[in-house]
């Protein structure tokens, strides 16, 4: 029967499947939120775009001359004090206005009411500041990705960070305990889909193949993780062990005697040029103006390419000294790092999937999507398998606990956090369309979307739990819950369009490649749920308990 | 003799031992062996940016220690495996802090 294939030792087969069951059980929850909201991350620049009412926009930087966007900057500077202290200039569109500055502390938690100041030129030259409260939708996706939306302060993060580094162990696990386990198998089955055999055959082949095509992927996210969550726990080690006297980031270098002053600023389009000089092919996003009025003043400048991994998510940096044009590090610049900060870059850049531009950031999206779905199909599998066991056991039981609670929690959450993103986006767009047309109407003076903040975390949150809610309730018939679960979540999905296409009829928005490629992919994705439900529909044999509907 | 020989053979999952053996012994040894490359590989202690990419080592180390104490024969195994190469390590890393990197 075993015509080929990489023998294991029968011990060690019998270890790794128990291994591959837990470790699998404990964390796949955390990870298919992880996966799922980080795929929404690769296009969390446009999502948020999406969602933010046209109406609220300033005159970006995209349709100034270059020399209105320096006059901009100036009288900003000149005019703002605190504006000094880190201010941002968007030259690439995507943010509601050009100029944009902080004033007041700094939060890492989702902090729905943050308002940020933002400067533009109107048409006729005149210079516009108001303070607005920006939308925290790409926020709230990436909190979700990092964290999984488990709120609570620990340490220097929330806690959902640390959970998801646990899970990261437990998940490097699973990867090399489910290869061992394929590997008797490898080259009878790989890439060998059989619907014909039975339904869990065919759950148990597309879990393996799309585990075994992405482990590389996988590896490489499971690391950085673990780094993500645990970073300081690692420095602080070395620093006791391995350095002891030795200073670990070297010194700076002995400050300058005297603070800049903001009179000796060149202007802006000098500084640009300079930038332009140091960076020449790169697209510069943004420029950041930090702590102008100190010794120690930095430009930091977001580049973007498509020809290197970057350091941060979507872009890479250089940072000079705005007063003198000095580059003070060009060790974050793609292509131009040593060797050392080049190797880290890598891994951000692998797991962050910044390269390669927008083919890649869909192949991330679909790695993304497609790894979530192997915890979602773990878990089933897992019931499955169980229930199979224990039935052999008691024959004359048909339910088990165990199996109960896994199958509930698994379709709650995992169909719960799809539907509470998607209603979550619906209620951005929506709220914040609403807040900016009725407020243009009544003439109040729109300041943001605080509101509209607020709105969107609550019915993410209420969301979730209610699917959660409805997923235990209905626990005692699972089939048939899975079915309705899964037709409510696409029709939460296909809002998405829905809300898209009546604005656009109220004519309040209009048609662009963006709204097409957000709308489009949620009206495939809600289709593909649609039709997953129908294929359970077809099959459903109630009587046999299974949610993978064996036929 | 031939029992002994015969009980050693047997193969033991013991989770919690293994588990224990790799968090702790095991976060010692690469703590150990990233410190080692950190004084002794390219490079050596002071090169530039290097710090952060010997971080990053550490827990790729840690995973790999992760994943071998399982397939170990017994915890016991494993704890005499990884507990003597995070002491070895670290003392050899001991001796480079204190000693013998000062020039």
């Amino acid at each position: 029967m075993a015509k080929a294939g990489i023998k294991v030792r029968g011990e060690w087969l019998k270890m790794y499947k128990t291994l591959h069951t837990w470790v699998g059980i404990c964390s796949g929850l955390l990870l298919f939120v992880g996966f799922f909201a980080g795929a929404l991350t690769m296009f969390e620049e446009p999502l948020q775009r999406w969602a933010n009412p046209p109406q609220d926009n300033l005159r970006p930087a995209s349709e100034m001359a270059a020399a209105e966007l320096g006059q901009l900057v100036d009288t900003v500077l000149q005019q703002h004090p605190a504006a000094r202290k880190d201010m941002t200039v968007h030259l690439q569109d995507g943010s509601p206005a050009p100029v944009v500055w902080h004033e007041g502390p700094f939060s890492r938690d989702i902090d729905l009411q943050a308002s940020e100041f933002q400067a533009s030129l109107d048409a006729q030259g005149q210079l516009q500041v108001r303070q607005y409260v920006p939308g925290q939708l790409a926020e709230l996706i990436d909190q979700l990705h990092r964290s999984a939306g488990i709120p609570g302060d620990v340490g220097h993060d929330v806690l959902g960070v640390y959970l998801m580094g646990v899970a990261a162990f437990l998940y490097s696990l699973a990867l090399v305990s489910g290869l061992v386990l394929v590997l008797p198998a490898i080259v009878r089955d790989f890439l060998v889909l059989r619907p014909e055999k039975s339904n869990k055959r065919f759950w148990l082949d597309a879990h393996n193949l799309i585990g075994i095509t992405s482990l590389p992927f996988h590896l490489v996210i499971a690391l950085t993780v673990v780094v993500f969550a645990f970073h300081d726990v690692f420095y602080d080690s070395m620093a006791e062990l391995v350095y002891g006297e030795q200073p670990m980031f070297g010194g700076r270098g002995g400050a300058p005697a005297s603070s800049y002053s903001i009179e000796a600023l060149p202007p802006f389009n000098e500084i640009l040029q300079g930038i332009e000089a140091e960076a020449p092919g790169f697209g510069i996003k943004s420029v950041d103006l930090f702590n102008l009025e100190s010794a120690r003043p930095a430009a930091r400048v977001a580049l973007s390419t498509d020809d290197f991994v970057t350091r941060g998510a979507r872009e890479g940096y250089l940072v000079l000294n705005p007063y003198t044009g000095e580059v003070t590090n060009r060790n974050i610049v793609p292509g131009q790092e040593d060797v050392w900060s080049g190797l880290v870059a890598t891994f951000f850049g692998i797991h962050f999937g910044s390269f390669g531009g927008l083919t890649m950031k869909w192949l991330y999206f679909l790695l993304g999507i497609s790894g979530a779905f192997v915890f979602y199909s773990g878990n089933l599998l897992w019931t499955e398998s169980r229930r199979k066991k224990l039935q052999q056991a008691q024959p004359h039981r048909r339910r088990f606990h165990s199996v109960t609670v896994m199958r509930a929690l698994t379709n709650g959450v995992c169909l719960g956090v799809i539907a509470a993103v998607a209603a979550a986006m619906v209620v951005a767009k929506s709220a914040g369309l609403f807040a900016a047309v009725s407020s243009e109407l009544l003439s109040t003076g729109s300041v943001g979307q605080g509101a509209v903040n607020q709105w969107l975390v609550t019915t993410y949150y209420v969301v979730f739990l209610g699917w959660l809610l409805w997923a235990w309730l209905r626990r005692m018939s699972p089939a048939r819950n899975a079915i309705e679960m899964l037709v409510a979540t696409a029709l939460v999905i296909w809002l998405i369009p829905a809300c898209g296409l009546l604005w656009l009829l109220l004519g309040h928005t209009q048609m662009s490649m963006l709204s097409l490629a957000v709308e489009m992919t949620a009206l495939v994705g809600g289709a593909g749920l649609m039709f997953w439900a129908q294929v359970l529909r077809r099959k459903q044999v109630d009587a046999a308990d299974t949610v993978l509907a064996a036929g | 003799m031939k029992q002994t020989s015969e009980s050693k053979a047997v193969f033991r999952n013991h989770w919690w031992l293994k588990t224990l053996v790799a968090l702790g012994p095991g976060f010692a040894l690469s703590i150990g062996l990233v410190g080692l490359f950190a004084w002794w590989g390219p490079g050596g202690i002071d090169a530039p940016n290097k710090v952060q990419f010997n971080m990053w080592m550490v827990p790729l180390v840690w995973l790999v220690v992760l994943n071998l104490v399982y397939p170990m024969r017994s915890g016991w195994q494993a704890l005499g495996w990884i507990g003597g190469l995070a002491l070895l390590t670290q003392i050899l890393l001991y001796f480079s802090r204190t000693q013998w990197g000062i020039q």
